[in-house]
């Protein structure tokens, strides 16, 4: 008896320890290093690379156009999304599904992919809009220019406003309806109930969104280098990558100052908006869930329907068709017809070593990368979810931090940790790429298996072992079925993400080690535009098959 | 004048008919109860009273005022009606002290800063939370938040109040205290009360008139009283209070009971196939004497009462004695059952 429970505990205990040794590290010993690295030079403290960074005047700008078009996209953001939230959450807008799921869709399409559509779409000489602009009214110029400030707001408000979108839909739908009904029973008029109450109650919620999108726009590196570098306009994450491609010593102190300056600004939001959330979090569950006090919007139902579909038209659509239009144009001078296209382009992609390889490359380190997350997602969600013992959250807690580290700062952690000086020379290897990917997405597995599993009552397992079967037997037996569905789910959440990355993939590649998302990057800003549209089309089909899998598995309730 | 009239009121939600013409007049000063199981339409009622619904067709008025109509489209908001009404999940602003939350209606019509603090204190000794003016909710109880909304459905001394389950979230002696408070509030206020709930006690022990609704339709309407001792069909008779329904022949003067090989002489107007219905406390039980003949299967001692059935041929009668007389009555003992009130639902 006492020995049985020895060996249980042994177990569990040993499987956890790995899991958390594992995340320790490869998040926090890289995140130390690279801190400390930035400081300290050959067991000196030397604020050399500091001095230097911050006395160019280009990095000033960079840092200064970093915080505008984060403050920018954010506030963007919110007045886009707390509307469309209201209309899908709380209104009988027609077709509400689709229109959920269409306000997300962009979350799903690599950032770098919407970036070449929409240079696509608003190039200032070739963009099909702007060509069909000038033809419909006649116009002397173009009216839209990509390359500008005002354009880079816009690509990236349209791919990270989804953040906003989602937390405040889920917001929406966790507050108790009739919270508003009181205050209309009170003699408040709609719009009136609505500043009184929803908007207070929100406001942690509306908060937390913004500050998500301020940091992933921030630590974007793929639409600004796609979109802001061509009009010279430079952010912290080009900078830096700028920096680590001059190559040498040097280059990469200087861009670790840079790295750190950005880490700290994230994660000290990330650490602000948790502390402010874990005090402000109303409960305002009700105690029987009443039917959500839908608004009837009469007459505007159907301008409601043009406004939402004329959005996702514009921001999932034409992106969409005209990367699909790119990839099997002719020539850029001529109309779109049928007779312009041509499956032509497709060819090289698919017999080219040059091509076949990266793609390879992709497949492998994200099969990889996914297939190790999720299995330490499934203990470390264990530990959060099923168990009591101290510190439980702390590797939970790693993934988080992970997650919300700036990918250029992962990168460069990994590259000064991880080239040899503690023994382990990953440097230009696949495995640094894993690692890499794990970092950045394993928070992606944690949250979809430990939401799953905190669904699995504990006499399940109780029951199991109640029964004579060992902890790693009821796991088998029980666990893994009952959260099986979650844990392939959440394999696709880290797998996609990490077959077409971009920011972590183009500081640590090698020679050998090329990804689709660096490639894609190559041939989009040095070679062949249209064999880029080629590649983006490949990984849209990819991203989409993924994510068919994963809503048909959670029914709905997950999806990048 | 507060009285409510409610004429041929229905409510579709797609093709289900929530409410199915409900026709009532409720009475200024009257204390009313919608009374009915989970998904009867009740809730869906008061929200059409309140404003949250809009009836598919029929009027409701409150005084002389039409304030929803489904056929000529007529709908007052729900802030224009001068309403009161507490939510069953109690709906008290997290984010507003208690105060704030009984303040707000105040607050709303522009009251001089002066009324809106002696109003409001008024509204918090009259809900006996006299000093919890600064807390929040989330420091109050479930009965606290209870009385914080209570009175800020009372505040701006509406002319009609809605409670939608008010208690049902509190906890069993809590509730029973609470029963006694509101309706005390209401008698003191002489506001007409609409309260909906599906505890038949709660309705019983605070309403002038229940309506007993079931699947849409109202099924009765009457004082607690009536209803309990003459309920006008079977699903009235089933829901309050416990019951035994017995197959039944009825001829002009007397009901024939043939699973318990039983005739009860009592006349009737109405002959043919019924279901009898008698209630456990309307049964007495004896050792020996005249009735009918049946052996106690067991009994469940309560506290205040005893629970027993009787096995008489293949069926079960229940019988509940609030005396003690049957304490020692064993298992298997032979008893006779006098029936003292019968009712007939024909079938």
């Amino acid at each position: 008896m006492v020995k049985g429970i020895i060996s249980r505990l042994d177990a569990k205990w040993l499987v956890i320890l790995a899991a958390v040794s594992v995340l320790v590290i490869f998040v926090v010993v890289p995140m130390v290093f690279l801190v400390i690295n930035s400081f300290i030079v050959d067991g000196a403290v030397d604020f050399s690379n500091y001095r230097a960074v911050y006395s160019k005047i280009i990095n000033w700008t960079a840092l200064l156009n970093t915080f505008k078009l984060s403050l920018l996209v954010m506030i963007l953001s919110l007045i886009i999304s707390f509307p469309l939230a209201w209309l899908v959450g709380r209104t009988n807008l027609p077709a509400k599904g689709f229109f959920r799921t269409t306000f997300v869709a962009t979350y799903m399409i690599p950032p770098y992919v919407g970036a070449i559509a929409w240079t696509q779409l608003l190039n200032p000489s070739v963009g099909f809009v702007n060509t069909l602009l000038v033809h419909w009214f006649n116009l002397s110029a173009s009216p839209f220019n990509i390359y500008s400030m005002g354009g880079l707001v816009w690509v990236l408000t349209l791919f990270y406003s989804p953040f906003a979108f989602i937390t405040i839909s889920r917001a929406l739908e966790k507050m108790d309806p009739t919270l508003e009904e009181a205050a209309r029973i009170s003699g408040a008029s709609p719009l009136r109930a609505l500043f009184d109450v929803t908007l207070p109650l929100m406001f942690p919620s509306i908060l937390a969104g913004g500050l998500l999108v301020f940091i992933a726009a921030g630590s974007c590196f793929g639409i600004p280098s796609i979109v802001g570098m061509p009009a010279q306009i430079e952010v912290l994450t080009t900078r830096i990558v700028t920096y680590v491609y001059m190559g040498d010593s040097k280059g990469i102190r200087d861009a670790t100052a840079l790295a750190v300056s950005l880490m700290l600004v994230a994660n000290s939001i990330l650490f602000f908006m948790t502390m402010m959330l874990g005090k402000k979090d109303y409960v305002t569950i009700g105690g029987k869930s009443t039917r959500p006090n839908i608004v009837d919007l009469g007459g505007w139902k159907w301008l409601a329907v043009g406004v939402a579909a004329a959005y996702g038209l514009v921001t999932v659509f034409m992106p969409i068709a005209s990367i699909l239009v790119s990839s099997l144009i002719k020539s850029y001078s001529q109309p779109v017809t049928l007779s312009n296209l041509t499956f032509s382009n497709w060819l090289p992609v698919i017999e080219s070593a040059q091509y076949i390889i990266p793609i390879k490359n992709s497949f492998i380190t994200a099969t990889i990368a996914a297939t190790v997350s999720t299995i330490i997602a499934l203990f470390v969600s264990y530990l959060v979810v099923k168990t009591k013992v101290k510190g439980r959250t702390v590797p939970d807690v790693l993934s988080i931090l992970g997650g919300a580290t700036p990918s250029v700062v992962i990168a460069l952690a990994l590259i000064i940790t991880f080239s040899g000086k503690f023994g382990l020379n990953l440097y230009s290897t696949l495995a640094i790429l894993v690692v890499g990917y794990m970092v950045k997405y394993l928070t992606m597995a944690v949250r979809t298996i430990s939401a799953s599993l905190s669904q699995v009552h504990t006499s399940l397992e109780e029951a199991a072992l109640n029964s004579g079967a060992s902890w790693l037997r009821t796991c088998k037996d029980i666990l893994l079925p009952l959260v099986a569905p979650s844990i392939v789910a959440g394999w696709f959440l880290v797998f996609m993400p990490s077959f077409y990355e971009l920011t972590m993939s183009i500081i640590l590649y090698g020679s050998k080690t090329k990804t689709i998302g660096v490639l894609l990057y190559e041939l989009q800003t040095y070679a062949d535009p249209q064999n880029a549209s080629v590649l983006s089309v490949l990984v849209l089909v990819i991203v989409l098959v993924g994510n068919l899998i994963i809503r048909k598995l959670t029914k709905g309730n997950v999806g990048i | 004048m507060a009285e409510v009239r409610i004429q041929s009121v229905i409510k579709q939600f797609g093709d289900v008919k929530a409410v199915n013409d409900f026709n009532a007049s409720i009475a200024d000063g009257e204390f009313v109860s919608i009374l009915g199981p989970s998904g009867c339409g009740k809730t869906t009622m008061l929200r059409m009273v309140a404003g949250f619904e809009r009836p598919t067709s029929g009027e409701i008025y409150i005084g002389d005022r039409l304030i929803s109509s489904g056929s000529n489209g007529i709908f007052v908001p729900p802030e224009k009606r001068n309403i009161g009404m507490v939510f069953q999940s109690y709906a008290v602003w997290p984010h507003m002290s208690v105060f704030d939350n009984i303040a707000y209606p105040l607050k709303i019509k522009k009251a001089s800063k002066a009324e809106l603090t002696e109003r409001t204190n008024k509204a918090l000794g009259l809900v006996h939370l006299e000093g919890y003016g600064n807390r929040f909710p989330h420091q109050l109880s479930g009965g606290q938040q209870q009385r914080v909304a209570l009175a800020r459905a009372l505040v701006g001394e509406p002319r009609l109040l809605l409670l939608d389950e008010p208690l049902s979230n509190l906890d069993a002696k809590l509730r029973e205290s609470m029963r006694f408070e509101i309706k005390d509030l209401q008698k003191k206020l002489n506001i007409t009360v609409i309260y909906v709930t599906h505890d038949q006690a709660e309705a019983m022990a605070m309403s002038d008139r229940i309506v007993v609704m079931n699947q849409g339709v109202i099924q009765q309407i009457d004082k607690p009283v009536n209803i309990y001792e003459n309920p006008v069909n079977q699903v009235v008779a089933d829901f309050i209070g416990l019951v035994n329904f017995i197959p039944a022949d009825v001829t002009p003067d007397a009901i024939r009971m043939p699973s318990l090989g039983y005739t009860l002489s009592q006349s009737s107007s109405f002959t043919g196939k019924a279901l009898a219905s008698v209630r456990p406390e309307h049964i007495t039980m004896a050792k020996q004497g005249s009735g009918l003949k049946g052996v106690l299967s067991h009994k469940f001692y309560l506290g205040d009462s005893t629970d027993c059935r009787v096995k008489i041929g293949d069926e079960m009668i229940r019988v509940i004695d609030k005396a003690g007389s049957y304490q020692d009555y064993p298992d298997g003992q032979t008893v006779y059952l006098q029936f003292n009130k019968v009712s007939i639902f024909p079938q």
